[in-house]
C-alpha cells in the first residue's frame, strides 16, 4: 500500500488564533518501510499520523493511500479504510479495561473476519502473551499492555501500522523490547509502519527518517543499515 | 464580587447544563407537586372547618327513639352550643317522569335552622309550607329553579309541590344517600328540604335529633356522654360529623390530597438527588488534577467541600424556588377548581408561609445531601496524586451473569463488554436502577388507581349485582306483585326485595347499616366469599361486608342482635362474611328473616332483571308508568356515574405517567451521559480501529437498557407495593380498596420506561457523533 502526501496543511483555529501544525507537507514512501518520524512537542508528528489514519481532515493538499484520496472518502468510507487498512498503536495502550487481552484483541478481530478468536490467540502468542491472554488490563504491566495494544492493530492484518508514542509510556528495557516486535512483525508481514516519536535514537532502526519542526519537514533521510532495536540506548 | 471558584462553579454549570437542567426539573417538579398538594390540602381542610363553623353543621346526628326528650335533656348541657329536632324520610319523587327514591328533611318555615343551615343559591328560603328547598345536586341536574314543580310522594299520594329555592347544605355537599350507598346518581337520589309538619307528617314525628357544639378538647368526651344520654331516650343510631356519609366521603378524599402530598414529592425528591449525585461524583472524578491544583495552592478542604457542595446547592434553589412559588399559586387553583367542582360553600385560599419555606429547604436539603458524598470526596483528594492524572481506575473483571451463567462467556465480545459495562460503576448502575424503580412505582401507584376502580366497579356492578334495576312500590307489594313486574315487556325477571336500616350490635360493636332482605334462592345478587369464592345466600344468619368482622368484633357463627328501628330486636347469628368493594352492608334470607320477625314480610322494593339488548330508557318508563311503582333505581346509572369519575382518574394518571416519564429520563440522561463522558477514550478507541459509530452506539444503548431491564421488575415489584400501600389506606367500610394490576398495565408500564430510557439515550449518542478522535485517543485521562 502506498501512501502519498502532496502540499498538506492542517490548521487548527480561524484567523488570529490560527495554528499551522502541518505546512506545505510532502511524502511519499514504499511499501514495507519502517518510518520514523521525530520531533520535538508540538511539531506536527501525531497530526500527521492522524491525517494519514483517516481520524483527522487535512485542511488543504492531498492525502492519497493506494491512490485514493482521504478527503473524499464520507465518514463510512474511512470507517472502513480504518478497519481494513490501518493497525493503531496508542501511547496510552487505550485498552477496553472490562475485556481481557484476548477479548481486546477479538473485538477487533471480528470487525473484519470470521475466525477472529483463533487468530487473535495466534497473535498474542506472538507477541510473547500466550501465558497471560485471559488477564485483564489492570492484571498486565504496562509493557504488556502495549502488546497487546500491537496484537489488537496487528490482527487484521493492516498494511500500514501507525504508532504514535508506543513507548512514551514504557521504561528503558519495555520499550526496546516493544520496538523489536513491532520490527520483526512488520517485517514479516510487508506492513508499513509510521512511528511518531520524541526520541532521536529511536531513529536509528529507521528504515527513512523525518524530522518535523513546527510543522514542516526539515529532514527526510533513509537509512541503508538501521541497527537492530535491542542495540539501541537512550 | 464573584469569586474565581464561584465562576467556575457557573462555567462548570454551564458546560453540562443539560445534566444540571435534568436535576433542576426533577427538584422543580418534586417540590412544586409538595407545595401545590399540601397547601391544597390546608386551604381545603380550612375550607371544609370553615364551611361546618358557619353552617353549624351538626358535631352529631342522634336518630330514632325520643329524640326530642334528648333534645330537652342535652339542650344545656356543658360544652352543647345548639340542637335541634327533625325528620327526615325516604321518599319517592317524581320529577318530570323521573321517579327516584330521594329524601325529605325537615327545616322551619321562615326562619333557619340553627344546626345544618342551609345556604340559599337561588331564590329564597321556605317561607310556606307549600314550597320546597331542592338541593343542589339535584336541581342542577332537573334544571330546577324557582317557581318550578314536581310531585313527592307522602306516603299514600303524589302531591305537587314549589321549589322555592335551591341551597346548599354541609350535609350533602357529596350527595351520599349514607354510609352504604356513598355514590348516588341523580336519577337515583336528590333531597328536598320541606316545612318540618309536612315531613314530619310523612315519617311520623322527629326522628333525628342534630347536635353542634364548637370544637373544642372536649369534643370525645362531650359526643361519648351524649351518646350514652342518647342511647337513655331508645335511640337506635347515632353518627358524628366524621362519620356522616358527606363528609366521610370528603375527608377520604382530603387524606388522599394528603399522602399524595408526602408520597410523591419524595419520589422525586429522591430521583432528583440521585441524579444530582451521579452528576456531582463524576465531576468530582473529572476534577481531580484541578482539585489537586487547589489544594496545593492553598485553598482549605473546608473552601473546596462548600465548592462542590454548591454543585447540589445551585440546582436545588433552582428547582426549589420556583417549584415552591409556583406549587403554592398552584395550590390556590387547585383548591378554586376543587371547591367550585364540590361547590363547598366556603372556600378559604390562604397563603402559607411555612409551606413556601418548607418547600425549598426540602429541595435544598434533597441536593445538599446529594453533593455531600462527592463533595467530601473532593476535599480529602491527596493533591499529588491528583495532579499527576492518576486515577484509580477498576480492575476488569468478568460480570456477574457470566460468574452465574458459564455460557454467557461465549458471547460474542461486544455483547461481554456489554455485559462487564453493566457492573463497570455499579453505584451509578444501582442508582440508574432505582431511578427506574421510582418512576415505575409513580406509573403504577397511579395507574394501578384506575384498575382497582375499574375493577372494583366492575366486581360490584357486573359480577356481584345482578340487578339492572330496583323498583320502590308505592305501598308493602306482595310476592304477586313482584312477579307481575316480568309481565313487563322487557323485564325477564324479578325477585322481592326489603331493604331496612339497620344496627348492628355484638358486645364489643355496634354497626350501622343496611339490612337487605333477599330471596332465599336470589339470582340478582352474588355473594362472594372472602376466600374468594362464590357462594349462596345462606339459610340461617345474617351476611355481613368483611368490614363488619373488625367493626363488631365477631367471626362466623358468632351471636349478632340486629335492631331495626320500628320493628324491634332480632338475635341471629353471624352466617359469612362477604367480600364487597362497596359498603358493608347485612343480607339475610328472607324466609329466616320471616323466621327471626315472627311474619310474613312485605316487599317494599324489586330487583329486577332485564332482557338482553332491551332499551333501558324505555323501559324505565314503562315501569315507572305503573301506578304501584314509586320511585325506581337504575343499577346500571351508577356504574355509569362511576365511569364518569374515571374521567378525573385518567388525567390524574395521565399527569402523572408525564411526570414519571420526565423523572425517569432525568435520571437515565444523566446516568447515560456520565456513562458515555467515562467511556470516551474506549469509544474514540474503538472508532480509530475501524468500529463504525452505529454498532458503538447499538452496544452503548444496549448497555444502558440492560440497567433499565433490570430496574424493571424491581419497580413492578415495588410499585405493586406502593400501590397496595397507598390503596389500602383509603380502605374502610365504605369501601374495600383491594389492589388490582390488570396484566396490561405491567406491560404498558414496561413499555413506558423502555421508551423513556430509548429516548434518554438519544443526546447522549449524538455526543459519540461528536467525538474527536485524535483528541481522546492523546489524553492520558479519559
Amino acid at each position: 500500500m502506498t501512501i502519498k502526501m502532496a502540499e498538506v496543511w492542517k490548521t487548527f483555529g480561524e484567523g488570529h488564533t490560527a495554528v499551522h501544525a502541518l505546512r506545505d507537507v510532502d511524502l511519499a514512501g514504499p511499501q514495507g518501510d519502517f518510518t520514523v518520524i521525530l520531533g520535538p512537542s508540538g511539531s506536527g508528528k501525531t497530526t500527521l499520523l492522524n491525517l494519514v489514519g483517516a481520524i483527522d481532515d487535512v485542511s488543504r493538499g492531498r492525502i492519497e493511500v493506494n491512490g485514493v484520496d482521504l478527503a473524499a472518502m464520507d465518514a463510512d468510507a474511512k470507517t472502513a479504510f480504518r478497519r481494513e487498512s490501518v493497525g493503531f498503536v496508542f501511547q496510552f495502550f487505550n485498552l477496553i479495561p472490562t475485556l481481557t487481552a484476548l477479548e481486546n484483541v477479538e473485538l477487533v478481530a471480528g470487525l473484519t473476519m470470521d475466525n477472529g478468536s483463533d487468530r487473535a490467540a495466534a497473535v498474542l502468542e506472538d507477541v510473547g502473551l500466550a501465558d497471560r491472554m485471559h488477564h485483564f488490563p489492570a492484571q498486565l504491566s504496562g509493557g504488556e499492555q502495549q502488546r497487546v495494544a500491537i496484537a489488537r492493530a496487528l490482527v487484521k492484518r493492516p498494511p500500514v501500522l501507525l504508532c504514535d508514542e508506543p513507548t512514551g509510556e514504557l521504561d528503558f528495557e519495555t520499550g526496546r523490547m516493544i520496538l523489536s516486535l513491532l520490527r520483526r512483525v512488520a517485517a514479516e508481514h510487508r506492513q508499513t509502519v509510521l512511528l511518531v516519536t520524541h526520541n532521536a535514537a529511536i531513529g536509528d532502526m529507521a528504515d527513512r527518517v523525518l524530522r518535523l519542526r513546527s510543522g514542516e519537514i526539515v529532514d527526510d533521510f533513509r537509512i541503508d543499515d538501521p541497527v537492530s532495536a535491542e542495540a539501541l540506548t537512550w | 464580587m464573584v469569586t474565581p471558584l464561584r465562576r467556575k462553579l457557573a462555567r462548570d454549570l454551564r458546560r453540562h447544563g443539560a445534566q444540571f437542567t435534568a436535576i433542576t426539573v426533577t427538584m422543580f417538579l418534586g417540590v412544586t407537586i409538595f407545595a401545590a398538594s399540601f397547601d391544597s390540602f390546608r386551604n381545603l381542610q380550612a375550607s371544609y372547618a370553615a364551611t361546618a363553623t358557619e353552617f353549624h353543621f351538626a358535631n352529631l346526628t342522634v336518630n330514632g327513639g325520643d329524640v326530642e326528650g334528648f333534645a330537652a335533656s342535652v339542650g344545656s348541657a356543658d360544652g352543647v352550643d345548639r340542637v335541634e329536632t327533625r325528620s327526615s324520610v325516604d321518599i319517592p319523587f317524581d320529577v318530570g317522569g323521573v321517579k327516584l327514591l330521594g329524601r325529605a328533611i325537615g327545616v322551619p318555615v321562615g326562619d333557619q335552622a340553627e344546626v345544618n343551615t342551609l345556604k340559599v343559591l337561588q331564590g329564597t328560603y321556605l317561607e310556606t309550607s307549600e314550597t320546597v328547598l331542592v338541593e343542589e345536586h339535584m336541581a342542577d341536574h332537573f334544571r330546577l329553579t324557582p317557581g318550578d314543580r314536581f310531585e313527592i310522594f307522602e306516603g299514600s299520594d303524589w302531591r305537587t309541590v314549589t321549589v322555592a329555592g335551591v341551597v346548599s347544605s354541609p350535609e350533602y355537599i357529596w350527595p351520599a344517600r349514607d354510609r352504604q350507598e356513598l355514590i348516588t346518581s341523580p336519577d337515583n337520589f336528590g333531597v328536598i328540604f320541606a316545612a318540618q309538619s309536612q315531613v314530619a307528617a310523612i315519617a311520623g314525628g322527629p326522628n333525628e335529633a342534630i347536635v353542634y357544639y364548637e370544637q373544642g378538647e372536649r369534643n370525645d368526651a362531650l359526643t361519648a356522654e351524649l351518646v350514652d344520654v342518647a342511647q337513655g331516650f331508645g335511640a337506635s343510631s347515632s353518627y358524628t360529623r366524621d362519620e356522616q356519609a358527606s363528609n366521610a366521603a370528603l375527608v377520604e378524599d382530603l387524606r388522599g390530597l394528603e399522602e399524595m402530598a408526602v408520597f410523591f414529592p419524595m419520589l422525586f425528591l429522591t430521583a432528583a438527588a440521585m441524579a444530582a449525585y451521579v452528576m456531582i461524583s463524576r465531576l468530582v472524578h473529572t476534577q481531580r488534577p484541578q482539585i489537586g491544583v487547589l489544594l496545593a495552592n492553598g485553598f482549605t478542604r473546608r473552601q473546596v467541600l462548600l465548592h462542590y457542595l454548591g454543585y447540589g446547592f445551585a440546582p436545588g434553589l433552582a428547582g426549589a424556588l420556583p417549584g415552591a412559588i409556583v406549587g403554592v399559586l398552584l395550590a390556590r387553583a387547585i383548591t378554586r377548581l376543587y371547591t367550585d367542582l364540590l361547590a363547598i360553600p366556603v372556600t378559604l385560599i390562604q397563603f402559607y408561609p411555612a409551606t413556601l419555606v418548607g418547600a425549598v429547604a426540602f429541595g435544598l436539603v434533597a441536593s445538599l445531601l446529594a453533593a455531600l458524598a462527592p463533595a467530601l470526596v473532593a476535599s480529602r483528594v491527596v493533591p499529588a496524586q491528583a495532579m499527576r492524572g492518576e486515577t484509580p481506575i477498576g480492575g476488569g473483571k468478568r460480570s456477574l451473569l457470566e460468574r452465574l451463567i458459564p455460557p454467557l462467556r461465549r458471547l460474542p465480545v461486544p455483547w461481554r463488554m456489554t455485559l462487564r459495562g453493566v457492573g463497570r460503576n455499579p453505584r451509578r448502575t444501582v442508582y440508574t436502577m432505582i431511578g427506574v424503580v421510582l418512576s415505575l412505582m409513580l406509573i403504577l401507584v397511579s395507574w394501578g388507581m384506575i384498575d382497582t376502580v375499574r375493577h372494583l366497579m366492575d366486581r360490584q356492578f357486573i359480577e356481584i349485582q345482578q340487578e339492572d334495576a330496583t323498583v320502590y312500590f308505592a305501598a308493602p307489594a306482595t310476592t304477586s306483585e313482584v312477579t307481575a313486574l316480568v309481565d313487563v315487556d322487557g323485564v325477564v325477571a324479578a325477585e322481592p326485595s326489603l331493604t331496612l336500616p339497620a344496627v348492628l350490635r355484638t358486645p364489643t360493636g355496634e354497626y350501622e347499616t343496611a339490612l337487605n332482605v333477599l330471596a332465599d334462592d336470589t339470582a340478582m345478587h352474588r355473594f362472594a366469599a372472602v376466600d374468594g369464592r362464590w357462594i349462596g345466600l345462606p339459610d340461617d344468619g345474617v351476611t355481613l361486608g368483611k368490614a363488619a368482622r373488625s367493626l363488631l368484633g365477631v367471626e362466623v357463627g358468632d351471636p349478632v342482635s340486629v335492631v331495626v328501628p320500628g320493628l324491634g330486636t332480632v338475635e341471629t347469628t353471624v352466617a359469612a362474611f362477604v367480600d364487597e368493594p362497596m359498603g358493608t352492608m347485612a343480607y339475610v334470607a328472607r324466609s329466616h328473616a320471616e323466621t327471626l320477625v315472627g311474619f310474613d314480610l312485605p316487599a317494599t322494593s324489586a330487583l329486577v332483571a332485564y332482557a338482553d339488548g332491551v332499551d333501558a330508557a324505555a323501559l324505565r318508563a314503562a315501569l315507572t308508568a305503573r301506578p304501584e311503582v314509586a320511585a325506581f333505581e337504575d343499577a346500571k346509572a351508577l356504574y355509569s356515574v362511576m365511569q364518569d369519575f374515571m374521567v378525573l382518574f385518567y388525567a390524574f394518571v395521565g399527569v402523572m405517567l408525564v411526570f414519571g416519564a420526565s423523572m425517569a429520563f432525568a435520571l437515565i440522561f444523566n446516568a447515560m451521559s456520565v456513562n458515555i463522558a467515562e467511556r470516551t477514550r474506549e469509544v474514540a478507541t474503538l472508532l480509530a480501529v475501524g468500529t463504525d459509530r452505529r454498532r458503538i452506539s447499538r452496544l452503548i444503548t444496549a448497555e444502558n437498557l440492560m440497567v433499565a431491564l433490570f430496574g424493571i421488575p424491581l419497580g413492578l415489584v415495588a410499585g405493586y407495593f406502593a400501590a397496595k400501600a397507598a390503596l389500602g389506606s383509603f380502605s374502610s367500610d365504605l369501601f374495600a380498596f383491594d389492589l388490582f394490576v390488570a396484566p396490561a398495565t405491567y406491560v404498558w408500564s414496561t413499555v413506558a420506561i423502555l421508551v423513556v430510557a430509548l429516548v434518554s439515550q438519544w443526546p447522549g449518542l449524538r455526543a459519540i457523533r461528536r467525538i474527536s478522535i485524535p483528541k481522546i485517543v492523546k489524553e492520558r485521562v479519559a
